[in-house]
This record gives C-alpha cells, sequence and structure tokens, in this order.
C-alpha cells in the first residue's frame, strides 16, 4: 500500500491494522505529514504543522504497541485540533492575528483525552477567526479551502478541520460548535461531524465563543470513527462544570443494532422552509432509504423553533461580546471586520433580552424534549444550501435574500439553542458536485442512537466512499 | 418602531460600555440589531411566565457517592 493510500484509510480500518501490527504508525503518520506537505498550500486548512512532536509521538506509540501496551483504536492515529483547543507548548491562535503568538502553559481536557487514547497530533488547524462565523473566511492565515471545489468555502468555523478530514491530511479533527461550526463544514465538506448534548464533552481548555452555546465535537470520514472519537472524548470533567455525570456507552458497539423498529421524525417547520430543492430532495430521499432500512417515518411539529434564531442571536451576541471586551477596548484594530463588527454589536442587546432569550430557550428545548418523546430522533437538512462562493456576502433563494451567515446557519443554530445531540451525515451530491448534509437530532445523551441511525444510512448512502474528485 | 441609529449606537457605546467603535462597525450594529428586533419582540409569544433561565445554577444534590 503507497503511502497515499494509507491516508484513504478510516480510523477503524487503520486502528485494526495497528493492533494486528500490520500497520506502523510511524509510516502512517509520515503518510499524513508528506500529504500535508504536498497540499496544504492548496487547501490551508492548518495553521500549525508539528512535523517533529508528530513522528515523536508516533515512534513512542510504536514503541508501546510492540511492547504490548495497547491502549486502544486511536492508538497510533494522526488527528489535528481546531486551533482554539489550548495545547501546552504550542501556540494556538484561535485563527486570530490578536493571539498569532499565543502558547499555553497547559493542554486542554479535550487534547489531554485524545493524548490518552494514545492519538498522534499533527497539527492545529485553520478556523473562522475566534470561531465567529460560519464561513471559515480568515483575513489572517487565509481561508481553508472546499476539497471539493476550492472556488467555495468549506464552512465554518471549523474550516480547517472540514476541509483536512476531507482532504486526507488527518485522519480525524476536532472542532467546536456554538451555531453549526461542526456541522457546517462536515456537510459542506461531506464528512461526518458530531456535535454531541451539551454537558457531555469538556469545554475546558477551549477558547469560549459563548460559553452556554458552546460545544466540542469530532469530525471524521466515517460514523464509526465518529463514535471512536466520542468514545475518547464523553464524560465528566470536574475542571468544567458544564459536564454531565451521565454514563458513557459504548457507541461502537450499539452502531451495528440497525434502524429497524425506530421512529424518525420530520419536522416540517422552519427546517425545510427556503431551502434548495436539490438539498431538500437530497434530504428527502436519506429519509426514505432510512423508512426502508426498516424504521418508521412521520412529520412532527417544532413550532417554538421559529424563535430559536432570535433567542441565539441575543445569547451569542452577550456572550462573545463579555468575553473579548478586554480585547475590543485595547486591540480593536487587530480583529478582522466582520468578527468585530459582530463582537460590537453584543454591547447593545440588552440584559433583558438576554434572559428572555435564556428564558426561551428553556420552552424551545421543552418543546423539542416532547417531539422527542414521540420519535428516537428527527432529521432535517444540515444546511439548507451547499457551499457558497468564497466571496459570497448574500444569498437569495426562493425570493428571500439573506447573509449567507444566516443561510448557513438556520438549521443548526436552534440545536445549540436547545443543546441536543446531532450528527451530519453526507447524503447526496448536487448536479454541481457539491455534497449536502443530513442532520440527525437526537435525545439528551443519546448520541448512541444518532449515531446509530447516521451509520445505518451511511452503508447504503449514495456518499459511500466517495472521496472530492480534486483529492482522489 | 423606528430603527436602531447608529447615533443612538454611538451614545450608548460612547455612555455605557465604553468600547471603543467605527461608523462601520455601528452600521453593521444597527443593520445586526434591526434585523433581529422583530424576533426578539416575538419571544414574548413564548409563555415564558414560569421559566427561569437557563443560566440558573443548580445546586449539587447528588454525586456519584450517594446525596450530598
Amino acid at each position: 500500500m503507497g503511502l497515499d493510500d494509507l491516508t484513504r484509510l478510516s480510523i477503524v480500518e487503520a486502528g485494526d491494522q495497528i493492533r494486528r501490527r500490520s500497520l506502523s504508525p510511524v509510516e502512517l503518520t509520515r503518510a499524513y505529514l508528506n500529504r500535508i506537505q504536498r497540499t496544504n498550500g492548496e487547501f490551508l486548512a492548518y495553521i500549525t504543522v508539528l512535523e517533529e512532536h508528530a513522528m515523536a509521538a508516533a515512534s513512542t506509540a510504536e514503541h508501546e504497541i510492540t511492547r504490548g501496551n495497547y491502549r486502544g483504536p486511536l492508538h497510533g492515529i494522526p488527528v489535528a485540533l481546531k486551533d482554539l483547543v489550548l495545547t501546552r507548548g504550542v501556540r494556538t491562535t484561535c485563527g486570530s492575528r490578536i493571539l498569532k503568538d499565543w502558547v499555553p502553559s497547559a493542554d486542554g481536557t479535550v487534547a489531554i483525552r485524545l493524548h490518552e487514547a494514545g492519538a498522534i497530533l499533527l497539527g492545529k488547524l485553520n478556523m473562522h477567526e475566534f470561531a465567529y462565523g460560519p464561513t471559515g473566511v480568515n483575513p489572517h492565515y487565509g481561508t481553508a479551502r472546499n476539497p471539493w471545489d476550492r472556488t467555495r468555502v468549506p464552512g465554518g468555523s471549523s474550516s480547517g478541520s472540514g476541509a483536512a478530514v476531507a482532504a486526507g491530511l488527518c485522519a480525524g479533527a476536532l472542532g467546536t460548535d456554538t451555531g453549526g461550526s461542526v456541522r457546517i463544514p462536515a456537510a459542506l465538506c461531506g464528512i461526518v461531524g458530531l456535535k454531541p448534548t451539551y454537558g457531555r464533552v469538556s469545554r475546558a481548555g477551549v477558547i469560549p465563543l459563548a460559553w452556554s452555546l458552546d460545544h466540542v465535537g469530532p469530525m471524521t470520514r466515517t460514523v464509526a470513527d465518529t463514535a471512536l472519537m466520542l468514545q475518547a472524548l464523553a464524560g465528566r470533567d470536574p475542571a468544567d462544570p458544564s459536564t454531565a455525570d451521565v454514563v458513557v456507552p459504548d457507541y461502537r458497539a450499539a452502531l451495528e443494532k440497525g434502524v429497524r423498529g425506530l421512529c424518525v421524525g420530520l419536522p416540517k417547520d422552519l427546517f425545510f422552509e427556503r431551502v434548495d430543492p436539490e438539498v431538500r430532495n437530497a434530504v428527502l430521499a436519506a429519509a426514505q432509504l432510512i423508512e426502508d432500512l426498516g424504521a418508521s417515518v412521520q412529520e412532527i411539529a417544532l413550532p417554538a423553533i421559529s424563535h430559536a434564531s432570535a433567542a441565539s442571536f441575543a445569547i451569542i451576541t452577550a456572550e462573545s461580546t463579555a468575553y473579548h471586551e478586554g480585547y475590543l477596548k485595547t486591540r480593536a484594530a487587530e480583529y478582522g471586520a466582520d468578527v468585530r463588527a459582530r463582537l460590537v454589536t453584543g454591547q447593545f442587546v440588552l440584559a433583558t433580552q438576554y434572559l428572555k432569550a435564556q428564558r426561551a430557550r428553556r420552552a424551545i428545548r421543552a418543546e423539542v424534549d416532547a417531539a422527542l418523546t414521540r420519535v428516537d430522533a428527527f432529521l432535517t437538512p444540515t444546511t439548507p444550501i451547499p457551499a457558497p462562493l468564497l466571496d459570497t456576502r448574500e444569498l437569495t433563494l426562493d425570493g428571500h435574500t439573506e447573509d449567507v451567515r444566516g443561510w448557513l446557519t438556520r438549521c443548526t443554530r436552534p440545536i445549540n439553542v436547545t443543546g441536543h445531540p446531532a450528527l451530519s451525515v453526507p447524503c447526496r451530491l448536487t448536479v454541481g458536485g457539491l455534497p449536502v448534509g443530513l442532520q440527525i437530532v437526537g435525545r439528551y445523551f443519546d448520541e448512541a442512537t444518532v449515531l446509530r441511525i447516521g451509520h445505518a444510512f451511511e452503508a447504503v448512502s449514495p456518499m459511500k466512499g466517495r472521496w472530492p474528485p480534486e483529492v482522489a | 418602531m423606528a430603527p436602531i441609529s447608529n447615533q443612538l449606537l454611538q451614545s450608548i457605546g460612547q455612555e455605557l460600555s465604553r468600547i471603543p467603535t467605527d461608523q462601520e462597525d455601528l452600521t453593521s450594529a444597527a443593520v445586526q440589531l434591526n434585523a433581529q428586533a422583530d424576533g426578539l419582540l416575538r419571544l414574548d409569544d413564548l409563555d415564558l411566565l414560569n421559566v427561569e433561565p437557563a443560566t440558573v445554577l443548580l445546586p449539587p444534590s447528588e454525586d456519584s457517592r450517594g446525596a450530598r
């Protein structure tokens, strides 16, 4: 198998070979680093590549495994982190000029957990500045490119994570998701991305955007790989009081149960209004495939979801401005124009509006919880549109013109407001060759069912095994 | 309802939050706030009388070793 072929292996495949000692972590890591060296200039997925560190860690992993100290399915697997996860001794820019030289003295909990599972850190990934935008456009480090079409955005804010996984520049990555920032790049780049339940994965040592909406989640090429990464990440962390002491099940074991007997909802509210017809058809076809696999599908109503956008706006603007106030007063000129303008807005949101939004989210969550007593999960598009061109500011669809940020986040940000787990799985290519994402939303702390549905669908999806033509 | 103006935002910024802003930022802020104004008012359509905000911290009652 050639070096490039090694970067085509899923985490499950590579992990099985490493466990059987038919694949060396050193060889696998070298394959990824070679590929990064050759193509990162095209995709701009990485801000920092840790070549020496990665090779040393791979060598350590190889010695451990040879001595019989095998840690599990992530041992020796090369991964990368969105550049807002703190890494001890490695600069953490958050995609910003303000933090361009900042070197943390401690690791974030998720970095520690991946390290303890034996994963190899290849580097730190590009992102929308301070995670505040869904396109990934970055004036400081260049905009990561969509591997399916380099004239289009990869989606954000975890833009480098989406581009790197889709382009075979790491086996898996971490992103963060405040309004869709894991799921949007996953959908636009044709990969899998999971926003776990709020409280499932620690946010300690991750630079916040909006504390009460932020989630950390894995991004991979298959659902089974996402399950493996979640297994390593999930669970209570004393350093993050928002994490819950809830049992972490065996996610991979749950994957093989199929969907027979499950009931899946299709909400006809906001999620299917003003959606690109190709996206709508792809998601409805995915629902049909899931029904063909043995699940029942029924329409559900979620009228309160229409309030989620306003609630999200008040919360995200107020919380992000509160976090950035110090930098805004002293280093405002160092922000990119789009992020500074959004941060400035937060000072004008009233405290009463913020608290009303925090009360509204309880009401919206209650409605979603009630719907999820009737169905096991529900399906929506991840984004109403496929990847826009790099310079797109506004889009018009069905006579409605809106900022591209509003289009991209419409189906994802309500789920940050409620905190439910949500998975994006690739479900089809448009006629123009752009991926469409299917969003699967489940009950609190029931990532297992969401992954199970995603895994069953993936096996019959028209996207199964597809790679971007420019990468292939 | 009259749209939110740059001048209003500039006054609030100068007097209350004291975050330096230029006219371009204020124009963008006004656009965002005006776009969301109706949606924020419509939150009143929800029955929130007995709903506490999601930010309320609950006292620890139990942990894995039982009730405290």
